[in-house]
């Protein structure tokens, strides 16, 4: 063998055999994966995932134990995704799943309160005892109701201040309808033109996914869902009003009709004028 | 010589070998995704469990329960609640939390019997 040919199949052989290892270590025989974080799962199993935790959540109000759960996910941002899941929970019509998970990311949000009360645990010998001592979640809200005074949304008290469990009422109960406690025209040259913003709110003033709303003028009517754009509330909806037409908003559940809305004229700084919007912000009682 | 020449050549491709191996295996290993619960680490499983029992603590639904572990395929509920209470006693949990296992386990014992 010549020395330039003894080179190239030593080279070649070597060449040979990295790939020959890769594939085995690649292909046939990866290393074994020694259990998984949740971070790895589908994103299916993903989604069960972050259910048991928005669950686990309403029971305990360990809002630190919840956050480091659901950073094991690797979600880029908690809370957007799972108000993102909670409006897929509504469009299936599992309102449970998606008042915990909205509750969830309100709280993460809001920074709200950490320290929820614990449930009572039960020793293993008293289960056989008790019961069942759980305490009735629909008291802990209606414990501590906050007064409405229908002020305006800028100086809306912050939610969540004190010991309010989250999770029990964030959904619209049947037969309670709605009351306006705000109703501003919105003159910002940013917002699209005729922008029509409604805010629904329980009677704690947490926002209210799902809501239908109903608008119908002369000639058309169309309704609308809040919590579609969760980035900007779970409670918020908008609707785009053509200039001239007169409108006019009512909750689909009942609420009070907000009538003869029509797009307001605004000015800019130098003296242009332009459509402008309104905001209405609906609280149930 | 001519031997010496061939044993070197065999040598270098047992070097490339051994050398893919150490890549694909330490260096630059399969990334997994996309994976089922089976896969999940025990401690991870355990926790998902104890989400499941700290949400029956409340709802007190065992379905609800079940349906919650059967995340992880065809093994019995109770089984898997067993399973996770004996990690949490032997991985020092808080007793809390092994009361909330250990009450997920009889109420899914006692589930699974009255759905047999």
């Amino acid at each position: 063998m010549k020395r330039p040919l003894y080179i190239f199949w030593l080279l070649l052989s070597l060449l040979l055999g990295l790939g020959a290892g890769l594939a085995y270590s690649w292909q046939i025989s990866p290393r074994p994966l020694n259990g998984a974080s949740p971070a790895l799962l589908r994103a299916d199993f993903k989604d069960q995932y972050r259910s048991a935790i928005a669950a686990a959540y309403a029971a305990t109000g360990n809002l630190p134990r919840a956050q480091a759960r659901l950073a094991l996910l690797g979600d880029e941002n908690p809370a957007e995704t799972l108000s993102a899941q909670a409006q897929q929970s509504i469009a299936r019509g599992n309102f449970t799943e998606a008042d915990q998970l909205a509750a969830l990311a309100f709280a993460i949000q809001s920074g709200a309160n950490a320290s929820l009360p614990p449930l009572p645990i039960e020793t293993s010998e008293t289960v056989s005892v008790e019961p069942s001592p759980l305490p009735e979640p629909a008291f802990v809200l209606t414990e501590t109701p906050e007064p409405l005074e229908a002020p305006p949304v800028e100086t809306l008290p912050p939610v969540l201040t004190s010991t309010p469990r989250p999770t029990r009422t964030p959904l619209p109960t049947q037969g309670a309808p709605f009351r306006l406690i705000g109703q501003e025209t919105v003159c910002d040259p940013n917002l699209p033109e005729g922008l029509l913003q409604v805010i629904v709110v329980n009677a704690s003033r947490r926002q209210l996914p799902g809501v239908k709303i109903v608008v119908t003028w002369e000639t058309g009517r169309d309704e609308f869902f809040t919590g579609f754009k969760p980035e900007l509330g779970n409670g918020y909806a908008d609707f785009l009003m053509s200039p001239g037409v007169s409108y006019a908003v009512q909750i689909a559940a009942g609420s009070e009709i907000v009538s003869a809305l029509v797009t307001p004229d605004c000015r800019t700084s130098s003296g242009e004028t332009y459509p402008g919007g309104y905001k209405l912000t609906f609280q149930q009682p | 010589m001519k031997t010496f020449r061939w044993f070197l050549i065999l040598f270098a491709f047992l070097l490339g070998v051994g050398a893919g191996l150490v890549y694909g295996w330490f260096i630059e290993p399969v990334e997994f995704f996309d994976l089922p619960p089976d896969a999940l680490r025990t401690d991870f499983k355990t926790d998902y469990v104890l989400m499941t029992a700290e949400a029956y603590r409340l709802d007190q639904d065992p379905a609800a329960a079940a349906r919650r572990l059967a995340l992880f395929g065809a093994q019995p509920p109770y089984s898997i609640a067993a399973e996770a209470l004996d990690y949490a006693r032997t991985n020092g949990f808080a007793d809390t939390d092994i009361a909330l296992l250990q009450e997920l386990v009889t109420a899914m014992q006692a589930w699974s019997g009255i759905n047999q």
